[in-house]
């Protein structure tokens, strides 16, 4: 419960949520989730070439985190995309669910988090596992 | 959900033979096998819902044709199906096994945007009935309605939710308001699915916990999480105060919103809450609450120092009141609760029953007023009994057992005649280990000054009477000392040694003829060595009042050692000397 608790008291601050784009031929979750195709073709193109990572195409959306939930799914509002221009289709979207699986990184504001605090619980946390 | 929606959705495309090119699909009115009205109905409503998406997505997508890059198609097939979606060449290989229909659309460049992006929806929407999209082109009737069908029940399940557009699951995009409202398709006018009755059970369910407060502001651009979800009080400041700072014209009113009700979604977020319900909050969410309580902290420290420098707030433990337990007034060993004692006929008895048995005990209320009535009622007869001369010893007793008795006693003293107040002042002596053993309110001492002055008027032999109790024997105890050191022990009784000790060496050295009765100047001597004794011993207490000439009498009667001792004694006990010596 250590990451719901905490990201529970971020609701209300600014975050940034970079979904994950990892597109093994295995998952396509993720791909619906970025949902472009010229990301899947670019990403096989990589893959042809060679490439391991594909840089530079996660979408990332900055929001109001609204609420969180046990799984980590987060509702962000008030949401505008790091590169419209790239995504579109998410100009006209205000709110939005994210999945939690599907994200890759979440971007704080540095100064909302007791990095202290954070380890004390992280510690109470595994101290409980072991119980 | 998606899940449980593909079967029927697949049964219903597993009817009709998708085309294997895309030749079939035309958008050409008035195409083989078309009903020309029922298209153009068809049609008009394609376009309403049309215009609802764009409305809702915004974006007019021009697609040149075939072109995959369409980004309103969010929703990717399964793997096999991806590689072969952009090409939509008629005469590309089917996708899958379900034999993806093949779309080539021509027309206006609109049109055939809309076309294709509604053909390809249409090719997905089988694959995902969760999608909610319609058909846009011109398929065949056959299609069309089959279309249709999946579509409206598609929406008619989403009706109750709150999405707008929905993939797979992973991402969700929403728009404040929700769905239209659905229209009813034409071809399956569909009254509310089990489903969706399922869905509308929510609205049946338990009312939220108290502790709900709707938020009914929509024009809020930051909504609280919800009306279950417990924020942290200084959390919820925060927020609100936030919300303050940002207030932005409000929204123009949503056609779409309050396609939920209130409870349904309360249901649900509920469904959601209960799980992260836990016993130990404090340790579960730990960083959460700790996290706001040190805020919380913080934000005081700061008020007191901008008010100034203020007491902080001192821990105090609250001091818990143990809730006072039904003790029984009457009480007897081995009986449960109260005792009917009757007081109606029998007053004394229930005066003796309580007075015997609860001698702790303050009485209270209704039952202290009454035995105060009738304690007065029995000094009156006492005193009119004294007056006459009549012995009530016994009968005051019981008076003397509770305090107020002991209250009114003393107060009433000063009225009685001189005799009167000395039989009062010998039954106290004689029954003094009595009340001493009894008065566990210590209110004894409210005697003290009444019975002073009574000493005040004795005379040497009424004196040695009362002294004699002092030092006679308990009943059942042969040692004579005994009531001595009862005596030390209570302030009272103390006192009252003292102060007949006191008068009895005012009497003496004073020059009043005294009077004596035969042996009384022994037992005073006698009683004087005895009390000597017994005081050098045993630790006294504090008396109410230390007469000034008691040492002065020891002086005379006793030896140095033994008066240094009776005054170290008494001196510890008072905690000032004694007597300048």
């Amino acid at each position: 419960m250590l990451f719901y608790s905490f990201f529970k008291s971020l609701v209300g601050k600014d975050v940034v949520v970079e979904l994950k784009n990892d597109l093994s031929p295995g998952d396509t979750r993720s791909a619906h989730a970025t949902g472009l195709w010229e990301n899947v073709f670019s990403y096989l193109e990589d893959v042809d070439k060679g490439i391991q990572e594909h840089s530079e195409s996660y979408l990332s959306i900055c929001g109001t985190l609204h609420s969180v939930d046990q799984y980590l799914n987060i509702k962000l509002t008030d949401i505008s995309v790091t590169d419209p221009e790239k995504y579109p289709h998410m100009l006209s979207v205000k709110n939005c669910f994210i999945r939690g699986s599907v994200v890759r990184y979440v971007q704080l504001p540095a100064d909302e988090v007791d990095t202290q605090l954070l380890q004390d619980a992280a510690r109470k946390e595994a101290l409980q596992q072991k119980q | 959900m998606s899940d449980s929606e593909q079967p029927e959705t697949e049964t219903a495309v597993s009817q009709p033979q998708w085309p294997e090119n895309g030749g079939q699909w035309s958008d050409e009115e008035g195409g083989a096998g078309m009903d020309e009205c029922g298209l153009a109905e068809m049609a008009e409503e394609d376009e309403e819902i049309d215009i609802y998406n764009n409305e809702t997505f915004g974006m007019e997508v021009v697609d040149t044709e075939g072109d995959p890059t369409n980004p309103l198609f969010q929703f990717g097939e399964k793997p096999p199906a991806l590689p072969a979606l952009p090409s939509l060449s008629p005469s590309s290989p089917p996708f899958s096994p379900r034999a993806r229909p093949q779309l080539r659309v021509q027309g206006p460049p609109g049109r055939r945007g809309r076309g294709q992006r509604g053909g390809q929806a249409m090719a997905q929407m089988f694959e995902d009935p969760a999608v909610v999209r319609t058909v846009e082109g011109r398929p065949s009737l056959q299609v069309i309605t089959i279309a249709r069908s999946i579509v409206s029940t598609c929406r008619e399940m989403l009706f109750s939710s709150y999405v707008g557009v929905s993939c797979n699951g992973d991402v969700l995009f929403t728009q404040v308001g929700g769905l239209p409202s659905p229209r009813p398709c034409p071809s399956t006018p569909q009254p509310l699915t089990p489903k969706m009755m399922q869905l509308r059970f929510g609205a049946n369910s338990p009312r939220p916990s108290p502790f709900y407060s709707p938020s009914s502001n929509r024009v809020q651009r930051f909504r609280f999480p919800g009306p279950v979800t417990q924020l942290h009080p200084q959390h919820r400041r925060l927020l609100s105060q936030r919300q303050q700072r940002s207030q932005r014209k409000p929204d123009s009113w949503d056609p779409y919103c309050n396609l939920m009700s209130a409870k349904e979604k309360e249901w649900i977020i509920r469904l959601q809450m209960i799980q992260l319900q836990s016993e130990n909050p404090h340790l579960d969410d730990y960083y959460y609450q700790e996290y706001y309580r040190r805020m919380e902290a913080k934000l005081a420290e700061e008020e007191l120092g901008m008010r100034g420098k203020r007491e902080p707030p001192k821990l105090t433990t609250p001091y818990v009141t143990k809730m006072d337990s039904y003790t029984p007034v009457v009480h007897i060993e081995g009986s449960l609760g109260q005792v009917a004692v009757s007081t109606c006929f029998s007053p004394r008895r229930a005066i003796n029953a309580v007075a015997a048995h609860c001698p702790h005990e303050e009485l209270k209320d209704i039952r202290q007023q009454r035995l105060d009535v009738l304690k007065k009622i029995e000094k009156v007869k006492y005193s009119k009994w004294h007056l006459q001369g009549v012995e009530a010893e016994e009968e005051f007793l019981p008076c003397l057992l509770v305090s107020k008795g002991k209250q009114l006693l003393a107060r009433l003293l000063p009225f009685l005649s001189h005799d009167a107040a000395l039989k009062v002042l010998s039954m106290v002596t004689s029954h003094l280990p009595v009340l001493m053993s009894r008065d566990s309110d210590e209110s004894l001492p409210v005697l003290y000054p009444s019975l002073r002055i009574v000493i005040g008027g004795m005379t040497f032999s009424q004196l040695i009477g009362v002294l004699k109790d002092f030092t006679a024997s308990l009943p059942d105890s042969s040692d004579g000392s005994v009531c001595l050191s009862l005596v030390c022990q209570s302030k009272f009784g103390l006192s009252l040694l003292y102060a007949l000790l006191s008068q009895g060496e005012r009497l003496l050295s004073s020059d009043v003829p005294l009077e004596p009765s035969i042996g009384d100047f022994e037992t005073w001597t006698d009683t004087v060595f005895l009390v000597a004794s017994q005081l050098s011993q045993s630790a006294l207490v504090e008396p109410l009042l230390l007469p000034s000439n008691l040492l002065t009498l020891f002086c005379r009667y006793l030896d140095k050692r033994t008066i240094h001792q009776l005054k170290s004694n008494m001196e510890s006990a008072t905690g000032y000397l004694a007597l300048p010596s």
